[in-house]
């Protein structure tokens, strides 16, 4: 059997007219005529991209202000050269995406665990070719505090985001989350390179870039428990007793 | 933008190639309701759900619901269209917009199903009813043709050939890629060759597959 036969046998099957029960439409129209009014549709995607990408920058800028902006002073010229305009395009895309992932129907340029694993790839890939000095001086305390640092920047960045794109409406809630999550974690490793002067190879490599994939999850997370109390809230209203 | 004369791609042989299919309706006139609809105007809401209603009737039929299942997504998807329309913009194309939105539902509907009936044994059985001899040999009734098919290759299918929607707006719809919407294709095609096969339709019998 050819593949033009199984065309035309859906073909001729999708033709079959289907009726729905024009009882049941009636009901559907009675259903909204109540609440008929103008509604403004959500903006262009870069000009929301745009707002997240500033929600990103002032953020990690406000931080670094905050805490100092030592790490850049520190910095040579090639190192900001390569950190902070890759770090600039894995925010683009990541906005981008969010906003995909808010607007039913978006086109998806990235799947949501394909931007994490990349953004982790890019950031260790730069951070390797730049940092070469592998000793580890309070390896752990140190890193604790930048991974705390980052995340505690995330979580505004989240918040702030998730209320910019509040009018929008996520069909998969977990990779939404997972994406704003990795949005987040993204402005948080900016405001350590900002900040943190600590340029041993692996406390850079390990703890800075950490904060993308800690807080990708925790925005995964946050999203599947937001669902399952929705549903579980919708389960009760739904319940007889 | 889908074009209005309804070219389409499909796979034959693995390839993806362009076909004539029918659309409902011109996306155009589609997307000029979905603005109206947006401004407020009640008379292109009623002509939405009027034209889009079957098809979407007809998605929800061929992913294992009941006609009474199905009555009850049909409502939902539009109180959840409503409540949620002004997140269509005009640019963009209608259809993956309002499909997204459908297969959402469907899923809330079948884990809310699930918390109060465990209902994973009925889905199991239901796909096995998919076999049954007589339900799946009326070859003219989409929902049997396409019951051998798991429900990820079953949408696609519906999409592509009741909708009338392009690969790329499958795409947009099932937030996968072209190239994963063309593996499910191709792979759904594979099993509807065994089953149309295997029901000796063959191609001596042109038109006979009713």
């Amino acid at each position: 059997m050819r593949d033009r036969e199984i065309d035309e046998a859906l073909e001729r099957a999708a033709q079959a007219p289907h009726e729905v029960n024009p009882a049941l439409l009636e009901r559907v129209v009675g259903s909204l005529k109540s609440s008929m009014r103008p509604v403004r549709p959500l903006p262009p995607t870069w000009v929301l991209a745009g707002g997240l990408v500033l929600i990103c920058a002032a953020i990690a800028l406000a931080g670094a202000a905050r805490a100092g902006f030592y790490g850049i002073e520190k910095l040579s010229v090639l190192e900001r050269a390569l950190i902070f305009p890759t770090l600039g395009i894995l925010v683009w895309v990541a906005a981008v995406e969010f906003v995909s992932e808010m607007i039913p129907g978006s086109r998806c340029i990235v799947a949501p665990g394909a931007l994490l694993k990349i953004g982790c790839l890019a950031l260790l890939g730069v951070f390797a070719m730049l940092f070469r000095d592998y000793r580890t001086e309070h390896f752990v305390s140190a890193g604790v505090a930048c991974l705390m640092t980052g995340l505690l920047h995330a979580v505004p960045t989240g918040l702030v985001s998730w209320w910019l794109l509040r009018r929008g409406f996520a069909v998969n809630s977990v990779p939404a989350g997972l994406v704003g999550g990795t949005l987040a974690g993204l402005a948080g490793v900016t405001m350590l390179e900002l900040h943190c002067a600590n340029f041993e190879a692996l406390h850079v490599l390990l703890w800075h870039t950490a904060v993308v994939p800690v807080s990708g999850a925790a925005g995964a997370l946050v999203a599947w428990t937001l669902r399952l109390r929705s549903g579980s809230a919708a389960h009760e209203r739904n319940s007889p007793e | 933008m889908t074009p209005v004369d309804g070219a389409r791609e499909h796979v034959d042989n693995g390839k993806v190639c362009v076909k004539t299919l029918y659309p409902m309706v011109p996306d155009s006139n589609l997307e000029m309701l979905m603005t109206r609809y947006q401004e407020g105007d009640f008379a292109a809401a009623k002509a939405l759900i009027d034209r889009l209603s079957p098809q979407l009737h007809r998605f929800f039929l061929a992913q294992f619901a009941s006609r009474a299942d199905a009555d009850d997504l049909l409502q939902e998807t539009w109180l959840r269209i409503h409540k949620v329309r002004h997140t269509y913009r005009p640019s963009e194309p209608m259809l993956p917009w309002f499909y997204a939105i459908a297969r959402r539902v469907r899923v809330d509907h079948y884990r809310k199903a699930i918390r109060t009936t465990a209902r994973e044994h009925r889905l199991e059985e239901m796909s096995d009813v998919a076999a049954i001899p007589g339900e799946s040999d009326r070859t003219d009734d989409l929902e049997a043709l396409l019951a051998p098919l798991p429900q990820s290759q079953r949408e696609v299918i519906e999409m592509l050939k009741v909708a009338g929607m392009s690969l790329e707006e499958v795409a947009r719809a099932t937030s996968s890629s072209v190239g994963s919407v063309k593996q499910k294709v191709h792979r759904a095609y594979e099993k509807l060759r065994g089953k149309m096969s295997a029901m000796g339709l063959s191609k001596g019998r042109s038109g006979g597959l009713s």
